[in-house]
């Protein structure tokens, strides 16, 4: 298993691939900054974050970025249609209250929507909720129930069902295998531990 | 702004102005402009003073400097003290110093006294040349705008090339602003607090409410008082009102709840003060004429009403268009008279702007004058904006 500081940076890397040079970018649920500083460094895109928690924010400023403290939805609605080149959505799908309402409302206010979230239909995980019957832990997801957040797994069949059923056009995707670096070509749903899809409408 | 900020000289062990991250002494300065200054509205005067204090030292390539400006009742002394016997020191004194979030190690800190102040800047209450009498309501009217052209003339007099930053809350947000608006190659970084692009129908009325008690009040005489007479009672009641608007419920009931006051008459049925709050209201009324003026009160006020960004420039998109530096907007959430609401509609209209802007809503109970909060949130907020993208050496831990 790749250890998790890596795994924290391996979807960054393919984003960054994904991102165009020079473009408009907003991360939804920017955390401390990391992505869009690696964003700011390696693009020269010009970045803001949203995010709800205070200390975060002021992370996010000390890597002089803009960042924006409130609700993702109204933050969107205070912007024209296409303000920014591309929304991104990373590891924060599986936490929203409302998902469809944010990606509609990101692909509003986005050319692109770049979504990553981790494949919950993973073989591994699927036996760890079959033999142990319990909420999955490991290195990404180390919490207990009562210590986690409210979250909807969800897997990849799930969102592709989702894009047909709202008729989102996937432009893009890539598929990591379990070690979340190797590209996964077969059964994705099985084989892939992390997911990371561009989306249009 | 209120004036709550006592501290107990028996606390301290050292004396106050000695401690390590304190400006310690400070000698207020005056600022004298001898050419003729034209305000927005047309009105010229021959020339103006500007009160100021300054902390720290403007490096060499002069642009270490940052701006404070003040709030509708403050004044430029921010930081420090002007005597050791003083009961409190400048208003801003828990984010301003040696190794706080304003470092004035790095920065050459300016503070100015607004132009239509009363604490030493040239406003109502100065002497007419033309007439050898106070303007009164002759003085022209002052604009938020012309209050920071002032201030940018005095930062040119003492040679700031350039501002690294300029910080208010409240009305000192509305300055900073427009700072980064009327001189945006000047003004790289603007922090504005507790403030909004335009007063809302409910922040005049309370202003208007204050205006009249002082307009009504016999004393005021259109204008036209000596400067130990005026509207002493209009003032105060102007003052009890508007300090009420700059904290809370919450914070009210925390501080005073239905105690009542010492010597008050049980259930008595009579007027006189029975509620600790009411003995509360009536000090900060009393305490506020004795150091401002009533006709400073009417201009200043009437300046804030008048600040409407997106009407002045169009739309704030418009507004904030020309800015070339970052932007941190700070709401608190209990502040009902410029509430966050109207801080993150700034930040939202810089970002539309596709400006680099930040948001930040810090929870406190407070209201208002939450901005003067003592609060390590706070003051790592305000650091990390102003010291980003810096690497110093030293190493400092407070």
């Amino acid at each position: 298993m790749t250890r998790p500081a890596e795994k924290r940076t391996v979807d960054m890397q393919i984003i960054a691939d994904w991102v165009e040079p020079g473009t408009r970018v907003l991360d939804l649920g920017c955390g401390s900054g990391a992505l869009l500083d690696y964003l700011v460094q390696s693009k020269k895109v010009s970045a803001v974050g949203v995010d709800l928690d205070f200390s975060r924010i002021t992370a996010s400023v000390r890597r002089g970025l803009s960042a924006y403290q409130g609700d993702m939805t109204s933050f969107m609605r205070a912007f024209p249609e296409q303000h920014f080149d591309r929304v991104i959505c990373s590891r924060t799908v599986q936490e929203l209250a409302d998902p469809t309402g944010v990606i509609l409302e990101a692909l509003r206010v986005g050319r692109t929507l770049t979504v990553g979230f981790v494949n919950h239909g993973f073989w591994k995980n699927r036996i760890n909720t079959l033999v142990q019957g319990r909420k999955i832990r490991n290195a990404v997801y180390t919490t207990e129930w009562f210590e986690s957040r409210p979250a909807n797994p969800l897997t990849i069949a799930d969102f592709e069902h989702f894009c047909v059923a709202k008729k989102i056009r996937i432009a893009r995707h890539a598929h990591l295998a379990g070690n979340w670096h190797t590209p996964c070509r077969t059964l994705p749903n099985l084989l892939a531990g992390y997911a990371l899809y561009d989306l249009a409408r | 702004m209120t004036d709550d900020l006592e501290i107990d000289p028996a606390a301290d062990a050292i004396p106050r102005h000695l401690a390590p991250d304190d400006v310690g002494l400070v000698v207020p300065r005056d600022f004298v402009f001898a050419q003729p200054f034209t305000f927005k509205s047309g009105q010229v005067i021959s020339g103006f003073t500007l009160r100021y204090e300054t902390y720290g030292a403007l490096n060499a390539t002069r642009d270490n400097a940052i701006l404070i400006c003040h709030a509708l009742s403050g004044d430029h002394h921010c930081a420090g003290w002007h005597s050791p016997a003083d009961k409190k020191p400048g208003w801003w004194n828990n984010l301003i110093g040696p190794g706080k979030a304003v470092d004035t190690r790095r920065f050459f800190v300016v503070c100015a006294n607004v132009l239509g102040g009363c604490q030493g800047s040239t406003g109502p209450s100065s002497l007419n040349p033309e007439t050898g009498r106070p303007y009164g309501i002759q003085f022209p009217f002052v604009t938020i705008g012309d209050m920071v052209r002032a201030q940018k003339l005095l930062l040119d007099h003492l040679g700031v090339a350039e501002l690294h930053g300029v910080i208010g809350g409240s009305m000192g947000g509305m300055q900073a602003m427009l700072m980064a608006i009327e001189f945006p190659r000047f003004t790289r970084r603007v922090l504005a607090m507790a403030t909004t692009g335009r007063e809302s129908a409910q922040a005049i009325a309370f202003n208007e409410v204050g205006r009249q008690a002082i307009m009504q009040d016999p004393a005021w005489n259109h204008g036209d008082y000596s400067k130990d007479a005026g509207p002493r009672v209009g003032l105060a009641i102007a003052r009890m009102m508007a300090h009420i608007t700059y904290v809370s419920d919450a914070s009210m009931d925390r501080k005073f709840g239905r105690r009542k006051k010492e010597n008050a008459n049980g259930d008595a049925y009579t007027f006189d003060q029975q509620f600790e709050v009411e003995g509360y209201l009536r000090h900060q009324g009393q305490s506020f004429i004795n150091r401002f003026d009533a006709n400073s009160y009417l201009y200043i006020t009437r300046a804030l009403d008048q600040f409407d960004l997106a009407h002045a420039y169009g739309s704030l998109e418009q507004a904030f268009a020309p800015l070339e530096g970052d932007t941190l907007v700070i709401g608190f959430t209990s502040d009902w008279l410029f509430p966050p609401e109207q801080n993150r509609t700034l930040a939202l209209a810089l970002l539309r702007a596709g400006k680099r802007a930040s948001y930040a809503e810090l929870s406190t109970d407070l209201g208002h004058d939450s901005f003067l909060l003592e609060s390590e949130e706070l003051y790592s907020l305000v650091r990390a904006f102003l010291e980003r993208g810096q690497h110093y050496d030293s190493n400092y831990s407070i």
